[in-house]
């Protein structure tokens, strides 16, 4: 009520809309929720902006950022014309597209099967065991998978031989640790992703399915015509979240497995990994600002072009 | 239309306030209030400071240092009003922590453990992380060590743009050329001659036999921390180039000049055949299986593993050799004669140290630079504190013989209460004590080192580093990319991916750097 009359009496005052304080005032609870998200992004987000100078500079500690010499776009020079940037920016994107695509994949029909499961008992022990690989940290992972994959010592070589086999010498072989790396990836983090569809096919409802049961539905026809539908949604959602963080690699993994093993650079160097190694081993701040620079706007300009396309396609779905 | 500019406005307010304090947060330096002469000539020391100095070394969990540092402080407290405390960059991922913990500006630091020859002394410098030093603040806040360096005239060595960046361990006796470590009982055994290897080439027959008879025993367990380390020593004892300190690209020493032509840079990397020997060699050895096939993502201690009987090898300098795994070795694994080659044994080719191997700057940010010159000062000239840093608590930690040597207390092993305080960028000759425990023959080593090594000449030669700063990273890069696959033989071809890596080096600019360099050499000639 209150509202309404203050609507219209501003309208015959004015003629205008409300002014800027008043809608601050009116929604000051809402706006105070916020807060906190706004200063956070604020804070570590757009203060460090002003630093990308550094990625145009050659940097050296007595000047600091702003007094260092200015020397354009040299820093990038290098990066293009040895073809390095081209080789980060292919690896970066692939690994990122097979871990949104396999892993959304993967998560949905692991949440399916296990809806499908009606031991409860088993269905709560699979769930567990699937989501422990979550809680361990990558740097064991690596020390694991070196455990495993070494070629005096290791697991599966030790395997091979007792069995009459030739040893492998995966650390040198740059072409099996695309696949490598994916597994790792998938197997620390299927668990926990297939979670959110787990919940989204229990909020489905269970009048559908019942009414699909007494009409004679087989269990793979209420998947295909009523749980898959209904995930769409939220796999969208998922999908489109991904996507703004295409151009960002999971450094601890691709670091704890590959390390400064530079045989595997070809097929396992990302952005992040490159940046921190120039950064730690070269003494180098300049080179990998620009990296990481690079690296920020060529995600910013997917982002908007795949937003684009969405909204194109279907503009409910677009995320801006 | 008004509330639109309203936001606009309040937005950039918020954007201006916001990016003013940015800005401001990185230029704001304190400036310290304390240790200021007095009027009589005395310093001011009513406050009480704390001075925090990196080393580099593994921190000691034993509690020794603790203790150490508990009774050193008392000292230091009454005589400077300050105490000390140490942070630590561990040896096993220095190349990574240290130059890190420089950048990060850390303003907690006062003293800085450096070098210029291996811990990035000049590249530091001219990025700003030291505090240059003036003559006027040595000689009030560091009076001993000014006058002692300044006698022996090595302020110049420190100079950059005339400017002292660190003061120099310039008054302590030691080599540290590096040098294959190796047992000379299997050395004989393998048909050396008097068991001792006097070329790189007998250290293949050496670890071809420790590998054919030893099973349990990897001939050289390196990993991932000695990337391409063999290349260079190599092409040191094979040729008579030297490599020109304060210039590595990256982590890696790249330019030379060489005996002949003492005043012409250049790179053996790009412009000379031995590396395609080198690296041949190095896939033969690879084939041997003198390290692990896995050595670029292994992470181990050839020390510790020699020392247990694990591995046949250790690769690091004299000093390193004779006190500590010659008489290490002859207590663990009695009988194992451990000897050293030196690179560059077969053809003299080694240099003199330089005095700047080990160096200690003020750190740029730190607060109270003048009390850490005091504290140093002490640390430095002070027999009780020179004691207790260096040795630790006397009775505990170290005796003195009667006839003036250190010595270990009863039970003490050097497994488990090392003091490890690591303080080596300040020792000195007039008050280090003759070690009992060192191996015997370090004299005749030191006095052969001193009849054959040439005299490092360079000292004092600065590069401009701005000047090659993208190319050196560029360069750099390719380097991290093919020297540590050739020096753990990992190629194929290796003559081939030498060649790719030329190419590669010529693009990120190796001439521009060179005649940069030999620029800075020719003024440097000049100048002499």
């Amino acid at each position: 009520m209150k509202a309404t009359k203050n609507k219209t009496g501003t309208a015959v005052m004015a003629g205008r809309k409300k002014p800027f304080w008043k809608k601050v005032k009116d929604n000051r609870t809402l706006l105070l929720m916020c807060l906190p998200a706004v200063v956070f992004f604020i804070v570590f987000n757009y203060c460090p902006l002003p630093g990308v100078y550094i990625a145009f500079t050659n940097y050296n500690f007595r000047d600091g950022i702003f007094g260092s010499p200015f020397v354009g776009l040299k820093n990038f020079e290098f990066l293009i014309q040895s073809g390095e940037l081209w080789k980060l920016t292919r690896n970066t994107l692939l690994y990122n597209v097979v871990f949104i695509v396999l892993g959304n994949v993967v998560q949905i029909t692991l949440a399916v099967m296990l809806n499908e499961v009606r031991n409860k008992y088993f269905k709560k022990v699979s769930q567990t065991i699937m989501f422990l690989p979550y809680f361990i940290s990558v740097v064991l992972i690596g020390a694991i998978a070196f455990n495993i994959l070494n070629y005096d010592t290791g697991a599966l070589n030790t395997l091979l031989r007792e069995t009459g086999g030739d040893p492998v010498k995966i650390y040198s072989m740059a072409g099996i640790w695309p696949f490598i790396i994916i597994f790792c990836q998938m197997w620390q983090q299927t668990g926990y992703g297939s979670v959110v569809y787990f919940a989204a096919i229990c909020g489905i409802d269970s009048g559908m399915m019942e009414a699909a049961e007494v009409d004679g539905a087989t269990s793979w026809q209420r998947i295909r015509y009523i749980i898959l539908p209904s995930l769409k949604p939220t796999f969208i959602i998922l999908l489109l979240f991904a996507l703004g963080g295409i151009m960002k690699g999971n450094f601890g993994l691709f670091w704890n497995l590959v390390g400064n093993n530079s045989q595997l650079f070809q097929s396992t160097d990302i952005i992040e990994t490159f940046v921190y190694r120039t950064m730690t081993t070269q003494n180098n701040f300049s080179t990998s600002s620009a990296v990481g620079l690079y690296q920020s706007i060529f995600g910013f300009a997917l982002v908007m072009f795949s937003n684009w396309l969405v909204k194109r396609i279907d503009p409910d779905y677009a995320l801006f | 239309m008004r509330k639109n500019t309203t936001v606009k406005r309040t937005l950039a307010l918020t954007m201006a306030v916001l990016m003013g304090a940015s800005l401001a947060g990185c230029g704001s330096k304190s400036e310290g209030a304390s240790s200021k002469v007095k009027e009589d000539g005395t310093i001011d020391t009513s406050s009480h400071e704390v001075i925090n100095m990196l080393v580099l070394g593994n921190k000691p969990s034993n509690g020794r240092c603790e203790e150490m540092l508990k009774e050193l402080n008392k000292v230091l407290t009454d005589k400077v009003n300050a105490e000390l405390e140490l942070t630590y960059v561990e040896w096993a991922d220095w190349q990574t922590q240290y130059n890190t913990q420089l950048l990060s500006g850390d303003a907690s630091l006062d003293i800085i453990t450096t070098a210029t020859d291996w811990l990035y002394g000049w590249e530091n410098a001219q990025k700003g992380a030291f505090l240059p030093l003036t003559d006027d603040m040595l000689k009030t806040y560091a009076p001993k060590t000014y006058e002692q360096v300044e006698a022996d005239g090595d302020w110049d060595i420190c100079k950059l743009d005339g400017e002292i960046m660190f003061i120099p361990e310039d008054n302590y006796t030691q080599y540290t050329n590096h040098g294959m470590m190796y047992r000379g009982d299997w050395a004989k055994e393998a048909g050396i001659p008097d068991g001792t290897i006097t070329k790189f080439d007998e250290m293949t027959t050496y670890f071809k036999w420790v590998k054919e008879n030893k099973p349990d025993v990897v001939p050289w367990d390196a990993g991932k921390n000695n990337l391409g380390s063999l290349l260079e020593p190599y092409i040191l004892s094979n040729t008579n180039y030297r490599q020109l300190v304060g210039c590595n690209a990256g982590n890696y020493e790249f330019w030379f000049t060489s005996k002949e032509d003492p005043y012409t840079v250049s790179s053996p990397y790009m412009e000379d055949d031995t590396i395609y020997e080198a690296a041949e060699l190095m896939k033969e050895w690879n084939e041997i299986g003198v390290w692990r096939e896995d050595a670029l993502n292994y992470d181990g201690d050839t020390r510790v593993e020699m020392y247990a009987g694990t591995c046949a090898a250790d690769q690091h300098h004299s000093q390193t050799y004779y006190t500590q795994v010659k008489p290490n070795m002859d207590v663990k694994q009695p009988g194992s004669d451990v000897k050293m080659y030196y690179w560059g044994q077969e053809n003299n080719n080694v240099a003199k140290p330089i005095k700047t191997h080990g160096a200690a700057a003020i750190s740029a940010n730190s607060k109270h630079p003048e009390r850490a010159l005091m504290v140093y000062d002490l640390l430095r000239n002070d027999e009780e504190c020179y004691r207790y840093i260096n040795y630790g608590v006397e009775g505990t930690d170290y005796i003195v013989t009667d006839d003036g040597k250190l010595s270990y207390p009863e039970g003490w092993d050097e497994a488990t209460d090392k003091l490890d305080a690591n303080f080596w960028c300040g020792r000195n000759d007039d008050l280090e004590l003759p070690n009992e425990s060192w191996w015997d023959g370090t004299q005749d080593m030191i006095a052969n080192y001193d009849k054959i090594a040439y005299d490092y000449e360079f000292e004092n030669l600065i590069i401009d580093k701005n000047a090659i700063e993208t190319q050196q990273a560029a360069i750099a890069n390719v380097l991290s990319e093919y020297l540590p696959q050739l020096g753990y033989g990992k190629y194929e071809d290796p003559a081939k991916a030498i060649d790719e890596m030329r190419e590669k080096l010529k693009a990120a600019g190796y001439d521009e750097v060179k005649a940069s360099i030999q620029k800075n050499i020719d003024d440097f000639k000049a100048e002499k």
